[in-house]
């Protein structure tokens, strides 16, 4: 049987994109799956660093794409999980190197030899995301609740429609104690706004950083809130639908509490 | 707490609700935001099509999308100098 395509994709940067990708993928192949995560980003690559796997490089998704190598030859194994491999960007070329059609056969064949392949796709709506939407058979769009975020990631959505693409959501970074105080949209604001499938919900964790640091998977840290809301993602994408989504929330202290009681919000 | 006591005697609005209106608002605009080249093409297709019944000052004529704010409107100006007859055929 055929593998899944699913490009993951935000419209603005810095809304933790790639390591939504990267831990993402860990997750799907800690369920047995055997996951390519491709960094899509060409002359601008990081999802190597961000998994650790940046001294490993001998060729990338350019060379594959061209024709310079074999995909065998450019998919790096991790070493700390199972079936998890990643195809990393060139950094030296720019985005036009790649043609919309070449991407396309090589996503197919992918397809062939993985149960998933992740395509990180790079900030912005110009050719490298164009190229990186190009072979996908889902989509998962990922915001964080800022005004700036939650508007990219709508015009990202409407031309992943017209691609017959139906997205789903991810809505990162949620800081439970100001949507709380209501300083942070909460993420039934994101879905009212931008109506559309919600696929999990990541709270604000300062495991990220650390992980990314180290170049650790964060799936594997038992003890990272976000890591273990990706895992949950990977199973909800991994056949179970089912599986509830769980709403970020902060511990309510003894003033909490009190000022509630007293009808302070 | 003394912070939300301090908000509720200013009666400060949560910031999150503007945030949620401006994107509401930013986001139906953005959808209707149209290039000139695509009001061109349109205007020469009313054009065409208003050419078969009347007669028109092409060079007097304008066409604008006019917003407000819970309206948007397309707006086609033209003088009209005759009805054109139709021939009884």
């Amino acid at each position: 049987m055929e593998g899944k395509v699913i490009v993951v994709t935000s419209g603005k940067g810095g809304v933790g994109k790639t390591t939504a990708t990267a831990s993402i993928g860990a997750a799907l192949a800690l369920e047995g799956k055997r996951v390519a995560i491709v960094d899509m980003d060409i002359g601008l690559r990081n999802l190597d660093v961000v998994m650790g796997l940046e001294n490993r490089i001998v060729f990338n998704i350019v060379d594959v794409v061209l024709g310079k190598c074999k995909i065998s030859q450019a998919a790096i194994r991790d070493r700390r999980i199972e079936n998890l491999f990643l195809i990393p960007a060139s950094q030296s070329d720019n985005k036009d190197v790649l043609s919309p059609a070449g991407v396309e056969r090589i996503a197919n064949e992918l397809r062939k030899e993985f149960d998933y392949v992740i395509m990180d796709s790079p900030a912005g709506i110009e050719r490298g995301f164009q190229n990186a939407i190009v072979g996908a058979n889902e989509a998962i769009v990922i915001c964080t609740p800022d005004v700036s975020s939650v508007r990219d990631a709508d015009r990202v959505i409407g031309i992943l429609y017209s691609r017959s693409l139906t997205p789903k959501l991810v809505v990162n970074r949620i800081e439970p104690a100001r949507v709380e105080r209501g300083e942070m949209l909460s993420y039934e604001d994101v879905l009212e706004v931008l109506s559309i499938e919600l696929l999990g919900l990541v709270p604000m964790d300062e495991h990220v950083l650390i992980s990314t640091n180290t170049g650790t998977p964060l799936v594997l840290q038992n003890d990272s809130k976000a890591g273990h809301a990706f895992r949950r993602i990977a199973r909800r994408l991994n056949g179970e639908a089912d599986l509830p989504i769980e709403i970020p929330t902060h511990r309510t202290n003894m003033w909490k509490k009190i000022s509630k009681t007293f009808g302070f919000k | 707490m003394f912070n939300a006591l301090f908000k509720r005697f200013t009666s400060q609005k949560p910031s999150k609700l503007t945030a949620k209106k401006r994107l509401q608002f930013s986001l139906i605009y953005d959808k209707l935001e149209v290039n000139d080249t695509t009001l061109t093409d349109l205007q020469n297709d009313i054009v065409a099509v208003i050419s078969k019944y009347f007669e028109i000052d092409k060079d007097a004529l304008e066409l604008k999308v006019k917003r407000d704010d819970d309206v948007s409107a397309l707006v086609f100006n033209t003088p009209i100098l005759q009805v054109k007859r139709k021939r009884a055929s």
